[in-house]
């Protein structure tokens, strides 16, 4: 799954249009979703974001495979071009700083990014938003840092009352190409696929249930070995189990000796 | 930033994107990272060392009975990657810290060199390896000659050894090499060079006039053990004159619990998973596999040196 977090409905929507998400009812917050992607409208600023993306990962729980990408408009420098889209390598907030992990190769320009408390009217050294840190926070209890990523598109000089709902819109949807191409490096990179298939995994739980826990992680652990080593299939896990304690330990000892021979 | 080294540093990566930060641990002890994903695209983070650069030698490897033993870190993580490597266990990262004020570390080690010393320079790390970035092991080799009771063992798998042909010999200094079968290296140790570049650097290293130590160790044991260990003693010994190096050093596979089950925890290699023996908070193949192992290579080692100068790592019962 890839969960997209917006700050503003004019945010969100080119994405809902582009990737044709459907409204979803499910949490209190507007939420738009398709078989891939689900996207929640926080609201703006600190406490919004932090609410909704607990909210958001709480009702769905991400797994090993899914991805988190916070996009989103943002003040910046006049050194930034209006219209330019950013990916952000370390969040500063006060004096607490936030790295997302960038482990893919990409054509986007990075920066440092402000994450403060009210809209910005006085240039400050790096981009500003308001959501990335608390969101950063949120979802790094869910997702390894090479999960999340964090995109903003320069929206403003710091004259945030310049900027207008149809000009967030054109922005975000001049930038659904660098997003969607920003989804599939993230997703590309590097991941385990589960070593037991389902079945598998089921057998394996069934097993384990004859012997005392420490021989149940023997018997993980030989059977990790015998996967890794690419050696097949693994030798049926379903004979009969003795009833004598010490049978039960020979039979265990046989079968780990027979997975990493 | 000031450091000479850091702006040589920062120098050679010009195009690199820079991310400034207050101290290495925000980067590198973040919580969340994986170790595994990180491993296929390490940053290099520049640091000052503020504690000590010198640990006392631990019972995981041979300290060759000097006065005194230290490692000296000057580098967390390494460009390579084993499978096996108990860095996985120690560390949160896959990315490589550089301290760059590696003159604080010859201060340390000063008060010391009363006194026969032995200091592994790169006993946590590959410090050759990244030698044409860092210089580091050129400063040490330069830091030995001028102190008549230090010694310096530089261990490495690279295959790259062109600064040492611009510094001065000392025999003080042991390069050791650690050898493995071309398929354990394919399976295990992975961006490491291969076993025939380990050789030609061996070979150039004794040209020079270097003192040089093998070591096969850690040996992995699979079920063609004896067939790749044994082929590997007789490839060494047909490319390196047996007479021209220190030692050989054997030894299996060991790791420490805590270390071993960091490692199971990131389900990367088969390393992890072998039914091991955990005795001591140590973990190593049971006895009898051990003495397999060692029985095996020594048998096949001493066709080609006398056994004094083969060292050997086994558990003390
Ligand atoms: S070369 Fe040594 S320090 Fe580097 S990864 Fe391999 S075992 Fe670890």
């Amino acid at each position: 799954m890839i969960y997209l977090i917006t700050a503003l409905d004019a945010e969100a929507r080119p994405l809902c249009e582009y990737y044709r998400l459907k409204r979803d009812t499910s949490l209190p917050y507007t939420l738009y979703r398709n078989e891939e992607i689900v996207l929640v409208v926080s609201g703006m600023g600190r406490t919004n974001a932090l609410m909704a993306v607990s909210a958001l990962l709480g009702w769905r729980i991400p797994e090993e495979k899914d991805i988190l990408i916070n996009i989103g408009i943002c003040g910046a420098p006049s050194e930034y071009r209006i219209g330019e889209a950013l990916l952000i390598h370390q969040i500063l907030d006060g004096d607490r700083r936030y790295y997302p992990d960038i482990l893919y190769s990409h054509s986007l320009r990075e920066t440092s990014m402000r994450c403060v408390d009210v809209p910005q009217s006085v240039l400050s050294d790096y981009p500003v938003d308001m959501e990335s840190s608390p969101i950063f926070q949120a979802a790094s209890r869910f997702f390894k840092l090479h999960q999340m990523a964090f995109l903003k598109i320069v929206s403003d000089h710091c004259t945030p009352e310049l900027v207008t709902k149809e000009g967030v819109i054109e922005l975000l949807r001049s930038h659904v190409n660098s997003l969607d191409t920003l989804i599939s490096r993230l997703s590309a990179v590097q991941k385990q696929p589960p070593l037991f298939s389902t079945d598998e995994r089921n057998t394996i739980e069934v097993f384990k249930t004859h012997f005392t826990k420490s021989q149940g992680s023997a018997i993980d652990d030989a059977l990790t070995y015998f996967r890794l080593r690419n050696k097949g299939e693994f030798p049926p896990l379903n004979p009969l189990i003795p009833n004598s304690k010490r049978e039960r330990s020979q039979l265990l000892e046989e079968l780990i000796a027979t997975l990493t021979a | 930033m000031d450091h000479p080294q850091t702006q040589m540093i920062r120098r050679k990566f010009a195009d690199s994107q820079v991310i400034l930060i207050d101290h290495y641990k925000e980067v590198f002890n973040r919580p969340a990272q994986s170790f595994a994903a990180q491993s296929h695209s390490k940053k290099l983070i520049l640091a000052r060392k503020e504690g000590t650069f010198l640990h006392e030698g631990s019972q995981y490897s041979d300290g060759f009975d000097y006065q005194q033993f230290f490692y000296a870190s000057s580098i967390m993580g390494c460009l390579y990657d084993c499978d096996y490597c108990y860095l996985q266990g120690l560390y949160p990262s896959a990315n490589t810290v550089l301290f760059v004020n590696i003159e604080d570390a010859f201060e340390q080690l000063r008060p010391y060199l009363g006194k026969d010393t032995l200091v592994a320079t790169s006993y946590d790390t590959d410090t050759l390896a990244i030698e044409s970035l860092t210089h580091q092991t050129s400063m040490w080799l330069d830091f030995a000659d001028q102190y008549e009771n230090l010694y310096l063992e530089i261990r490495t798998k690279s295959a790259n050894i062109k600064s040492l042909k611009s510094i001065t010999l000392n025999p003080r200094v042991t390069l050791a090499w650690t050898l493995s079968p071309q398929e354990i290296i394919n399976a295990y140790e992975h961006a490491t060079p291969s076993l025939e570049k380990r050789l030609g650097a061996v070979v150039e290293a004794i040209t020079l006039g270097w003192k040089v130590r093998l070591c096969i160790d850690p040996v992995i044991y699979t079920e063609k053990f004896a067939i790749l260990y044994t082929e590997l003693i007789e490839q060494v010994f047909r490319t390196i004159d047996p007479e021209a190096i220190e030692h050989l050093t054997l030894g299996s596979f060991r790791m420490s619990q805590s270390h071993l089950r960091s490692l199971k925890k990131l389900r990367r290699s088969d390393v992890a998973f072998y039914p091991y023996v955990v005795r001591d908070e140590m973990a190593t193949y049971s006895e009898a596999i051990e003495t397999h192992i060692l029985e095996t290579l020594l048998a096949k080692a001493t066709q080609y040196l006398p056994k004094e100068r083969i060292r050997t790592w086994q558990r003390q019962s």
